[in-house]
């Protein structure tokens, strides 16, 4: 059996969320790791680019695809304390999107400002 | 150096989970410690007992759980990825009234609480996911 869950200093997670919301289980299993680091009291950011950036878009009509809202987790996060919620300046450029019209409130940040949260976190996840 | 583990691949769909294998004994060779082994996803197959490989083909299942036994590994499969795959222990087996269990002798299944739990505890996370 595992070992109960042990109290440890607490760690930042940089969350790197690429893919599409409904291809694939990706973009679900990115929140839930978000959103139970949180629960666990971790410093957690997620960041959306690439693809990820669908998972932010209002609207999504997940019914039809039989999968849970994307949308609305993301909607919870900032709920359960995950810190920070960025999205990649040059994707959301690249796929004519505007932050405004987001699910949600984000920071707009540039791929070199990822590089430095990436070297600073002490856990990278991406999906 | 204390390192864990997270595999995100099933056994013959993508290369992760060989090469997660291969990484971890390789560690255990070089004389690190591993925290713990978290199957996360299609990794969840990774502790079923029920696959059958062709003779001339790995067993991957088989040669994960060789290693956990031999170097008592922490293995933990996650319980959501695990239970809508089929990999069921015999008391998850029982409490969804399903007539056959799954896991591997030498897997648990847990939360990822655990994933986050191994975190805190080793000096390195490495993810298998392609």
């Amino acid at each position: 059996m595992p070992s109960s869950f042990q109290t440890h200093a607490s760690q930042s997670y940089l969350i790197i969320a690429r893919s599409s919301p409904y291809v694939s289980q990706q973009a679900r299993a990115a929140l839930d790791i978000a959103l139970t680091a949180a629960a666990f009291e971790q410093t957690v950011s997620i960041v959306f680019m690439d693809a990820g950036l669908m998972q932010l878009l209002k609207g999504q009509q997940a019914d039809a695809a039989d999968m849970k809202n994307i949308g609305k987790i993301i909607t919870a996060l900032k709920l359960y304390e995950v810190n920070r919620i960025l999205v990649h300046q040059e994707s959301v450029d690249k796929h004519n999107l505007d932050p405004a019209e987001f699910v949600e409130a984000v920071e707009v940040v540039t791929g070199d400002e990822i590089k430095g949260l990436i070297a600073a976190a002490d856990q990278v996840m991406v999906f | 150096m204390k390192f864990s583990i997270v595999i995100h691949g099933a056994p013959w769909s993508a290369n992760a989970a060989l090469s997660a294998l291969r990484f971890t004994e390789a560690a255990l060779e070089c004389g690190h410690e591993i925290v713990r082994l978290f199957f996360y996803q299609d990794g969840a197959s990774n502790g079923s007992s029920l696959c059958v490989p062709p003779q001339d083909e790995i067993d991957i299942p088989g040669q994960w759980q060789a290693l956990i036994k031999k170097h008592e590994i922490d293995a933990v499969v996650c319980a959501a990825s695990a239970l809508k795959r089929g990999i069921l222990d015999k008391a998850e087996a029982d409490r969804y009234e399903k007539n056959a269990h799954s896991l591997l002798t030498g897997f648990s299944v847990s939360g990822l609480g655990q994933l986050i739990d191994a975190c805190g505890q080793s000096d390195r996370v490495v993810s298998f996911v392609i």
